[in-house]
């Protein structure tokens, strides 16, 4: 009984930054825009929040900051996916790279050890209010995608910018705001992670959660709900992985590591093929 | 005015982008850029160590860009080669501290085990989305840490060297070093094992049915498929070409350089591997170039963190930013000026 509390518990806990990046996901890619790059934007988001809080002593301050951060990664992509019509892909590639890089290289610049952070002020036992935030996000993302006319621009952008064009409205602009806005989110999911989850940034610590992200993003058909209910599993695989961890004899506990790795795997496998992406998703207007 | 804008957006201006941004790094870190320069210049090219460093590096390189390079050019993002090159240097390394064969044959060996295992990591991914339209580059990416978690498994456990501290398998034999290509340096004649490669891709997307279908099926993926290109088997077998070509450097790095398997072998070659195909646009004797310009930087930037101060992190930042900038001329190179509005 114990045991199940623990693994829902920790299933919330290893969900929500999943769910904040699998949100920035849908976003973005129903703009028509791919997110690759959303695994940056959370070690940015982790980074600047640690950063933050480590300097005013105040981990609201970090989060804040730590959303910042991440919308300003997304605004750096977004711009380049719109006003430079880049190869998304290898763009966001790029991005990853270089938040990863920066954060190391910052991690030196100011805390002068590489690897990680000094332990900072974190938001301690507040943090379930940002797991509440996740799910209430998901509800939002879904009314505005779906019931509001900026949503259906959105969307349109992402299926036939032309469309939207010809009805007088600006897609390059709508996409701008919606990958900035997916930056946001992941920025949130970074920052929870390095400052709800714990109290420090340590190089790699996002550990692949912005692709999970992305693979919750197509396993929940690019659907707001969806893809909270896919991160949700994923986090399962996660917090299963921990639970898991030393109980049983004969599975190693590296290998239990690349559980939720290989869920979703399995899920892409098993999904993709009956799933239909927007039709413009990753094709620059 | 236009002349100079015309002069910067060509390979002028990356360079001096890089340059400016370099000195950023070197500035913020409180080192001025003539001695970050220098420092980074020394390391990487100021005597036979140095340049033996540098080409490790550039070798080390070459392997992932060009796996990544073929998939590319076929329209698949192969964003995990990092994985590839780990399995294929496990394979290698795995095996190669038990053997027993003559050592010329064990080499051989070596180095083919770890295309075949680097080949392997790719074709999951290939097969999985020849099979079920599975997104590659979330599949490739996934088994990258798949790759990363199986390889610490193995070697903290079964495959671990007796004497090894850390995870690590037992040293290879001596008679499976790959013989040194530079005297007193750590290089080995893994770079002219890629350097053939090299050629024969170019050879290969040349002069070859498959190098062109490969071109067909990434510039225009319906018309290959209907002039009878079989694009399901195209996709996992370029897959696979991609990763053991990475995996076979992950052997070279195994029986060159280290002469034993660590799960640290890579400090993300795999990725900077994509900025070094992409630098090489895509061709394999360019990408010869490149590498050697990303060896310089690799090599340099650990000297400079030496020697000045200066994170080498900022390297990679420099490496993104290159991507980054790359990734607008790419797409006018792969889908046709025309489209782009």
């Amino acid at each position: 009984m114990e045991l199940i509390a623990t693994l829902v518990l920790l299933t919330l806990i290893k969900g929500t930054p999943l769910i904040y990046a699998a949100l920035g996901g849908v976003i973005s890619e129903r703009s028509g825009v791919i997110n690759i790059g959303l695994e940056g934007m959370m070690a940015m988001g982790a980074f600047t929040a640690v950063i933050v809080s480590f300097a005013t002593h105040s981990p609201l301050l970090g989060l804040a900051c730590g959303v910042i951060a991440g919308a300003l990664v997304g605004l750096l992509l977004a711009i380049a996916a719109t006003r430079f019509k880049v190869d998304q892909i290898v763009a966001g590639t790029g991005i990853n790279i270089i938040c990863a890089g920066g954060a190391a290289y910052g991690l030196v610049l100011l805390f002068n050890q590489p690897g990680a952070s000094v332990q900072v002020a974190a938001l301690g036992a507040n943090y379930w209010i940002l797991i509440v935030l996740a799910f209430v996000l998901a509800i939002a993302m879904q009314v505005v995608l779906y019931a509001t006319p900026w949503g259906l621009r959105v969307r349109a952008c992402g299926e036939n910018p032309k469309a939207v064009a010809a009805a007088g409205l600006d897609p390059l602009l709508l996409r701008v705001y919606a990958v900035t806005i997916s930056g946001a989110l992941a920025g949130l999911g970074g920052a929870f992670l390095s400052i709800g989850e714990l109290n420090l940034y340590s190089d790699g610590m996002t550990a692949g959660r912005g692709f999970i992200a992305l693979a919750a993003v197509i396993f929940g058909r690019w659907n707001p709900l969806g893809a909270t209910v896919a991160a949700v599993v994923f986090g399962f695989f996660e917090a299963l992985q921990y639970v898991l961890q030393g109980r049983i004899p004969w599975l190693p506990s590296d290998a239990l590591q690349a559980l939720p790795y290989i869920a979703a795997l399995i899920a892409l496998a098993g999904i993709t093929g009956r799933v239909r992406p927007p039709a413009s998703d990753g094709v620059p207007y | 005015m236009i002349r100079v804008r015309r002069a910067l957006s060509g390979p002028a201006g990356a360079i001096l982008l890089v340059l400016v941004l370099m000195s950023l790094a070197m500035i913020a870190a409180g080192t001025s850029p003539v001695e970050g320069f220098s420092a980074l210049l020394y390391g990487a090219l100021g005597g036979r160590n140095q340049i033996g460093e540098t080409l490790v590096a550039t070798s080390a390189l070459l392997f992932p860009a060009l796996g990544i390079a073929l998939a590319f050019r076929g329209g698949l993002f192969n964003i995990g080669a990092e994985g590839q090159l780990l399995i294929g240097a496990l394979f290698a390394g795995g095996v190669g501290a038990q053997l027993h064969v003559p050592g010329p044959i064990g080499i051989v060996l070596l180095l083919c085990l770890g295309a075949i295992g680097g080949g392997l990591w790719g074709a999951i991914a290939g097969w999985m989305k020849a099979q079920f339209g599975a997104n590659e580059i979330i599949a490739t990416l996934m088994l990258n840490f798949v790759a990363a978690y199986l390889a610490l498994d193995l070697v903290s456990g079964p495959l671990k060297g007796p004497l090894a501290a850390g995870a690590e398998t037992a040293w290879l034999d001596p008679t499976y070093w790959l013989p040194t290509l530079l005297p007193h340096t750590r290089l080995s004649i893994g770079l002219l094992v890629a350097i053939a490669i090299a050629f024969v891709l170019h050879w290969v997307f040349t002069r070859t049915v498959f190098g062109y279908d490969l071109r067909a099926a990434g510039e225009a993926p319906e018309a290959a498929r209907r002039s009878g290109v079989n694009i399901a088997r195209l996709t996992w077998l370029s897959l696979a070409i991609s990763g053991a070509i990475s995996g076979v450097g992950g052997a070279t790095i195994v029986t060159g350089e280290l002469h034993r398997f660590n799960t640290q072998l890579s400090p993300g070659y795999g990725f900077i591997g994509i900025a070094v195909a992409l630098v090489g646009d895509l061709q394999p004797l360019w990408i010869c170039v490149a590498a050697f310009g990303f060896g310089i930087l690799e090599a340099g930037g650990l000297a400079m963190q030496a020697s000045a101060q200066v994170p080498k992190d900022a390297i990679h930042v420099i490496e993104g930013i290159i991507i980054l900038v790359l990734a607008a001329r790419r797409y006018v190179a792969a889908r046709g000026v025309g489209d782009i509005e």
